[in-house]
């Protein structure tokens, strides 16, 4: 049993869940009917009306209303919206035992101690139907949930299943329930609305419950003879299936699960029993230690059950719902049923791969629990409950996916958990023991190791490594090394995400999730106050996690927030992008769009990436009061100025930035005084004297302003003051000014105008106005104050200021790295950003210039360092050879004890020779490094015996066909032969022919290398191709014969154009004998070359026979170009041209050893026609023909063959010897 | 080694770190604490030929006196060889000499050292006599080297299986399986790249699992996959001659050209065995050419 929730309060004697939220109703033996949201563990509500205890309450379906009955023999409908009762249905005459709303029509169904089943239109809120026959109290009655149908159950000792069909078709409006009424009072006792079925007899005790199956036309019933009865009903009749035997005191309440094949009962012994509907055997019990229940509930629509007792009520499923699921690149393998599948994010496939065994269902809760795959193997390690934890292993087929459902025989072992740890090992936690063992995929234990901490599971934490889980804490713990990498106090943790790269891991636990680092270095911890569920982690690093209610973000700084709420809980498996990936509670894969924007704008000002923050900014609607807060909290107030539309927080926000500009700007639009104050203290700290100006303007702060006047020596506007202060009539501030301004006329005045003529006196005669001091002392006449004697005054004035125009130097603000981007105004001095030090703008310069700086320094530190190494070992190579010879043989003479008795094996046969020996293919041999094998073959297949154009392609093939694999250290190097055509499922230690660094896709591309260099006219490179291409074919080994008829029709095709080739470049260097290159231009033509080849060798054929004169003969060429229908117009015209003049003067200039109506070939040495019917010789490779003189030479063309030899033909195909 | 002792092994990660390459990490890890003396001399040992794999022979003969354990006395006999062509005969004979005295002929580092350098004299007889007898994995693993080198991988899988039986997971017993892997061919060759795959997810990433990545590709015909594995492990160390002979090979495959490489090879090692096979072919041409002539 899980426990979700639990409740103290009076006895429960009524459970109803809510269909769609996650609430549940209590009503208590107290009279209370209690709301309870269980997913947050909170009350929502009471409702206290019911006079005595209230055994009987049900939901609405779809209405926002509940119905209960109670002691009070009354039944109320509550509207829980307006938390008041509607209405109050009376009639019962006895305690009310449950009420139930019917699933569609409007109908309450209620039983009663008074014998009697009433249903009542809630509606109309009255009675419709008294349902009579039981003559003992009336436990229970409900509907059917699809027919129409009642079930009851009674103390009378049976169960009853009434037929309400007929009421349901006189249900039409209220008024006909009214009137039925009357009608139902006639027939009280043989009443036709609502029949009896079936008296169900069997119990021997009173029954109390009974429940219809939801599908099925079965009932189950408990009673208080302690059995719990099943029934079978059909058409016509109903009887007794079967007996449950197990309670051991009356049972109380007992219905079918509506999701498995289950039926759960309780009673008042104190024990919830789970019973196997089909095999009717216990499955479980499970007790309380004080408390009798009384009531039981199903969650209509997921896998929730409620009971009832003495103390309280809990909300518990019987099975977990989290599917096994385990990631591997884009795949997600997971148990549905009893399948494994695989989900393909990218493709959005979903495949069913094996079955696997399905969990005996004697027992609950033990379907997979966790899955472990290796991607290279294929093997799927699945994880259970059953027998206190074990194991199965499976490998799946890699061509069977999605058929087969033969359950393949796994292989299986207890154990706490089991994890691949690496591709072919798995770790098993033996418990009791607290070690775990390495096992292969046999299932065989390679290795024991002792764990560090008493662990009740593992996890994977890295190849080769595990992560150890105990109570309070987890470790990181090497295999290999047996030693703790990393350890980290926890709360229970229950499962594990790592990050993709293996450096971050998620550690959840019920109500907390811990980041940390691979060694469990703890970066941060966040509480929730609601089950984690499961989570995943994204691209940037951050943590995607959902508990029972929402999708979160967890930040690497440990910031945290809500993406997303969730109506039902999901497991998370992969995120790409914006689209959470997740398995439900029903295994299905389902994806979901989250808006990312709000996590990845905090990362990127967390990682200081502010460019982004900038465009994100620029680009989206992202703002809100509680960006705003994040961004003050966090230390961006320049930020969040950009965000905030009022003025006041701008003004706040501007001025904690010191932005002072923008600050001004809000001020102006708030225009309060207390702002203005403000804006002129930040205003003076920063220097701005002329905002602090205006700020003090603003306030009237006339004192202040004077002073502010006489420190930046504005004496003008001081002045001014002065005046101000004279018709404002404030003496005292225009006594000031005149004091600043040093006016000691305008001081006297005052001082007079204000009475104080003795200080007017004083001050007059003191700075020697002698004229005034007269004329006060007149006015004074007796009271003349006397002067100190012997003192000299002089006049004070304010000294003036270092600056007294314009602003004092500002302070330095710290611009944010914003305000250049997002600022149209901010155009100032943005150099110096003090911030910008550490964010990855403008630092990269510097630090790149040091590093290259150093590593210069370094590798030319080593690189003199090698020198002197190479050189010392270049000096001594030649030595080598030398010292060694007097050593060679004394070793043998050496004998010792251990080699008394081991006897070395010979040594085996190198590839290279199996090579040589299977073969006849001259490349093979050249490949072996057996040149001169080699080359008798290439002799007596093709007649070569010029070798040397085939040196540098020997050597190649010879080199290319062994790796080298540097093995046990300062051993030397093994080399190892490298094979041709390799398959993953060629059989070992069978050798395979050599890989050959040559192959006949390489010569195609030659090929149009070689046209390319053609058609632009640079024939000697195009010659130089060709001929490399005749050079390789000889050593090109290719599979089948259709390939070695392309491998011979392209030594044709590359002779040709070698040999056309050879007579144009001879004809260039024929400058001064206008005949023989005629000849040699006719000649070429005859080459079958491509067609624009051919007719680029035409028109120049053309050309130059036109010039010579050869008029006959050039048209005979324009004609031939102009059947080929060239595309160029250039040449069609020119050829068109080449022909109207030869018409004109049809005959030749001079002659030529050309006829082109007598077939000929050319011979490739002397570059004369062999007419038909003339001996020749042939090339026997490249089957050029040559005039007879040539025989024995090595052919022209190719620069290979003897002209005229034997040979047996190419060979270059395994396929042509077989 | 401590294959079944029970217990963490301090010397584990400087071993692994050796036998993958990682030579350097080798060297700057090797401060362990808490060794016992007989640890002390391993470590030493490894840390000596760390810096012999490194090429600094000189440093390891000046910095072992003779005052030094037999262990590492075997060491420097090793770097005396190894330094220079003319030092190879004192040595060789040194190290027969003490391979005849009772009391250290049996150390097994001796023995190690002294297969390895009859290895290089491609004396394979006098090489198993003394390594044969096995006793450490090393010993083990140069036995399945030098059968692999004499074409007897038969031989050589019968030692893997006595690695295998000691301790399956060791580095050198999964190294050497890659190795004989290679040599046999065919289907295995996939699972000696899963091992070099395994060991560049567990471990730091050295030329030398490169190389081996980059040969078992090139053995499966894959060469685009084995060029940009190796120039990646040409970025590692620019003077690797396994790098450098691997680049040869495999640029010759892709039809590019290869004499940058080879050049670089002839001049980091100019006794490497490829840079051997370049110059005994085209003698050898020559000499075919006169013979079929």
């Amino acid at each position: 049993m899980l426990t979700k929730f639990e409740t103290k309060s009076n006895r429960v004697k009524g459970l109803s869940f809510h269909s769609k939220r996650p609430w549940i109703l209590a009503s208590l033996h107290s009279g209370v009917v209690q709301l309870w949201d269980y997913r947050m563990g909170t009350l929502i509500d009471r409702f206290d009306e019911h006079d005595g205890p209230v055994r009987g309450v049900h939901f609405h379906k779809s209405q926002p209303l509940f119905v209960s009955g109670g002691d009070d023999y009354k039944i109320k409908v509550w509207n829980y919206k307006l938390h008041r009762c509607l209405f109050t249905l009376l009639g019962h005459l006895d305690y009310i035992r449950t009420v139930q709303f019917h699933h569609e029509n409007p109908w309450i169904v209620s039983a009663s101690d008074d014998h009697t089943i009433r249903i009542w239109n809630w509606q109309s809120r009255t009675c419709i139907s008294v349902l009579t026959g039981h003559n003992h109290y009336v436990m229970c009655a409900s509907f059917h949930p699809k027919e129409d149908l009642v079930v009851s159950a009674s103390l009378d000792q049976t169960v009853r299943v009434w037929d309400i069909g007929a009421l349901r078709k006189k249900t039409v409006s209220p008024a006909d329930d009214i009137m039925r009424l009357s009608q139902m009072n006639t027939d009280f006792f043989g009443g036709v609305d609502a029949v009896v079925k079936y008296v169900l007899e069997g119990h021997d005790r009173g029954v109390n419950w009974a429940s219809f199956h939801p599908t099925l036309p079965l009932i189950v019933s408990g009673a208080d003879d302690r059995q719990v009865k099943i029934w079978r009903m059909n058409d016509t009749k109903a009887w007794e299936v079967d007996t449950l035997r197990g309670h051991m005191n009356n049972v109380s309440c007992v219905l079918f699960h509506s999701r498995q094949d289950i039926i759960v009962s309780n009673s008042e012994d104190k024990s919830i029993r789970v019973w196997d509907a089909t095999k009717r055997t216990g499955l479980q019990t499970f007790r309380r230690e004080h408390d009798r229940f009384w009531i039981l509930a199903a969650h209509p629509e997921i896998n929730l059950l409620a009971a009832g007792h003495d103390t309280g009520m809990i909300v518990f499923k019987l099975e977990r719902e989290r599917p096994a699921f385990s990631l591997s690149g884009d795949s997600l393998f997971y148990v549905k049923d009893r399948f494994l599948r695989a989900f393909e994010y990218s493709t959005q496939k979903d495949t069913q791969l094996i079955p696997i065994r399905r969990p005996g269902s004697n027992t609950l809760n033990q379907g997979p629990r966790t899955l472990s795959y290796s991607p290279t193997e294929n093997a799927v390690l699945v994880c259970s409950d059953i027998d206190g934890g074990s194991y199965e292993l499976y490998v799946v087929p890699k061509d069977s996916y999605g058929r087969g459902d033969m359950v393949q025989e796994a292989k299986r072992g207890v154990g706490g958990s089991a994890v691949f740890v690496a591709r072919n090992r798995f770790a098993v936690l033996e418990k009791s023991s607290n070690q775990v063992l390495v096992k292969n995929l046999k299932n065989e234990i390679v290795k024991k190791s002792p764990l560090p901490i008493a662990t009740d599971a593992v996890f994977y934490a890295g190849t080769g490594n595990l992560l150890c889980r105990a109570e309070d804490k987890v470790v990181i713990f090497d295999l290999q090394q047996r030693i703790v990498l990393g350890d980290l106090q926890t709360s229970f943790v229950r499962y594990v995400v790592w990050s993709q790269d293996m450096e971050s891991v998620a550690l959840l636990s019920k109500h907390s999730i811990i980041i940390a680092d691979k060694k469990l270095v703890h970066r941060c911890t966040l509480h929730e106050t609601i089950r984690v569920k499961s989570g995943a982690w994204d691209d940037h690093g951050v943590f995607i996690y959902t508990t029972l209610t929402h999708i979160k973000y967890c930040l690497p700084n440990g910031d945290n927030g809500i993406i997303k709420t969730l109506d039902v809980p999901v497991y998370i498996t992969k995120i790409y992008g914006n689209t959470i990936f997740c398995l439900d509670r029903d295994g299905k894969n389902r994806p979901i769009i989250i808006d990312s924007t709000e996590y990845i704008f905090k990362l990127s000002l967390l990682r200081k990436r502010y460019d982004q923050v900038m465009s994100m900014i620029k680009n989206s609607e992202l703002c809100g009061q509680a960006m705003i807060a994040y961004l003050q909290q966090k230390g961006f107030p320049q930020v969040a100025l950009y965000f905030v539309k009022d003025e006041r927080t701008r003004f706040n926000l501007a001025l904690e930035s010191g932005n002072i500009e923008k600050a001004l700007e809000s001020a102006k639009k708030i225009d309060e005084k207390d702002h203005w104050y403000r804006l002129g203290v930040e205003a003076l700290r920063q220097g701005n004297t002329g905002i602090v100006e205006y700020a003090y303007q603003r306030t009237k702060n006339f004192e202040r302003l004077s002073f502010h006047y006489l420190i930046t020596g504005n004496l003008d506007k001081l002045s001014k003051m002065m005046k101000i202060a004279e018709v404002k009539n404030d003496v005292m501030g225009q006594f000031h000014d005149a004091l600043y301004l040093g006016d000691v006329r305008e001081r006297i005045k005052i001082l007079e105008n204000a009475g104080h003529l003795p200080l007017a006196y004083i001050t007059a005669s003191v700075h020697g106005l002698h004229d005034i001091a007269e004329r006060l002392a007149g006015e004074l006449g007796d009271n003349v104050p006397s002067l100190p004697e012997g003192r000299k005054a002089s006049l004070l004035i304010p000294p003036s200021p270092a600056l007294c125009a314009g602003d004092w130097p500002l302070l330095m603000v710290s611009k944010g790295i914003f305000e250049g981007g997002l600022d149209d105004t901010g155009s100032g001095a943005q150099e110096d950003y003090e911030e910008a030090a550490d964010a990855d703008w403008g630092e990269a310069l510097d630090i790149g210039e040091v590093d290259s700086i150093q590593n210069g320094d370094i590798s030319m530190v080593l690189e003199d360092e090698h020198v002197h190494e190479e050189n010392e070992e270049e000096g001594g190579w030649d030595l080598e050879d030398l010292d060694l010879p007097p050593d060679a043989d004394t070793p043998k003479n050496t004998q010792n004890a251990r080699s008394s008795v081991f006897v070395a094996p010979t040594p085996g046969m190198p590839v290279s020779q199996i090579w040589v020996q299977r073969s006849s293919l001259a490349a093979e041999h050249a490949a072996a490094g057996n040149f001169d094998t080699a080359m008798r073959l290439l002799s007596r297949q093709l007649g070569i015996k010029n070798f040397s154009p085939l040196k540098s392609l020997f050597i190649d093939l010879h080199m290319g066909s062994q790796t080298y694999l540097r093995a046990f250290t300062s051993a030397p190097v093994i080399s190892v032969a490298v094979e041709r055509g390799w398959s993953e499922s060629a059989s070992p230690n069978v050798r395979g022919p050599p890989a050959l660094v040559f192959n006949f896709s390489q010569l195609e591309e030659k090929l149009k290398v070689g046209y390319k260099a053609t058609t632009a006219g640079k024939f000697s490179e195009a010659l130089k191709h060709f001929l490399a291409i005749l050079h390789t074919i000889p050593l090109i080994v290719v599979e089948t014969r259709g390939e070695v008829n392309e491998v011979k029709e392209l030594i044709t095709i590359v002779k040709e154009y070698v040999l056309g080739l050879q007579m144009e470049l001879k004809r260039r260097e024929l400058k001064d004998n206008p005949v023989r290159q005629q000849e040699l231009a006719a000649y070429f033509t005859h080459c079958s070359l491509q067609i624009p080849h051919k007719r680029l060798a035409l028109q120049n054929a053309m050309t130059v026979c036109f010039k010579a004169q050869n008029l006959s003969t050039a048209a005979h060429f324009a004609r031939q170009l102009l059947e080929t229908n060239p595309s160029n117009e250039n040449q069609a015209r020119t050829a068109r041209q080449v022909l109207q003049a030869a018409e004109r003067n049809m005959r030749d200039a001079t002659q030529l050893n050309y006829d082109f109506r007598n077939p000929f070939v050319m011979c490739g040495a002397t570059y004369v026609p062999i007419y038909r019917g003339q001996k020749d010789v042939t090339c026997p490779y490249c089957s050029t023909h040559f005039v007879p003189a040539q025989q024995g030479q090595i052919c022209n063309v190719c620069d290979l063959a003897v002209v005229g030899s034997d040979a047996s033909g190419l060979l270059c195909s395994p396929s042509q010897i077989r | 080694m401590a294959a079944a002792a029970g217990g963490p092994d301090p010397l584990f990660g400087l071993r692994t770190n050796f036998y993958l390459g990682a030579y350097q990490a080798a060297i700057n890890n090797s401060e362990i604490p808490n060794l016992s003396p007989d640890e002390v001399v391993e470590r030493d040992c490894l840390v000596y030929r760390s810096y012999i794999a490194l090429g600094s022979y000189q440093l390891v003969i000046n910095e072992i006196d003779s005052s030094a354990a037999t262990p590492l006395q075997a060491v420097k006999l090793l770097a005396l060889y190894l330094s220079a062509p003319e030092n190879k005969e004192i040595a060789i004979s040194s190290i027969r000499e003490w391979l005849e005295d009772p009391a250290i002929g049996n150390n097994p580092i001796l023995r190690l050292i002294a297969g390895i350098i009859f290895t290089h004299e491609q004396d394979y007889n006098e090489a198993l006599k003394h390594t044969n007898a096995g006793g450490t994995m090393e010993l083990h693993a140069l036995n399945v080297q030098i059968f692999l080198k004499m074409y007897r991988s038969d031989y050589a899988e019968k030692q893997l299986r006595v690695m295998q039986q000691i301790d399956e997971d060791h580095t050198l017993t999964q190294l050497a399986s890659a190795w004989l892997n290679l040599a046999v061919g065919g289907s295995k060759i996939q699972e000696a790249y899963l091992i070099f795959q395994d060991f560049s997810e567990k471990s730091q990433i050295t030329s030398l699992i490169l190389n081996g990545k980059a040969v078992c590709c090139m053995h499966k015909g894959e060469f685009d996959e084995a060029e940009t594995l190796l120039l990646e492990a040409l970025n590692k160390d620019a003077k690797d001659p396994e790098t450098l002979a691997n680049l040869v090979v495999c640029s010759l495959h892709l039809g590019k050209s290869s004499s940058r490489y080879l050049n670089q090879l002839k001049l980091a090692q100019p006794d490497h065995i490829l840079a051997k096979r370049a110059s005994t072919a085209e003698e050898s041409f020559d000499k075919a050419v006169h013979a079929v002539a």
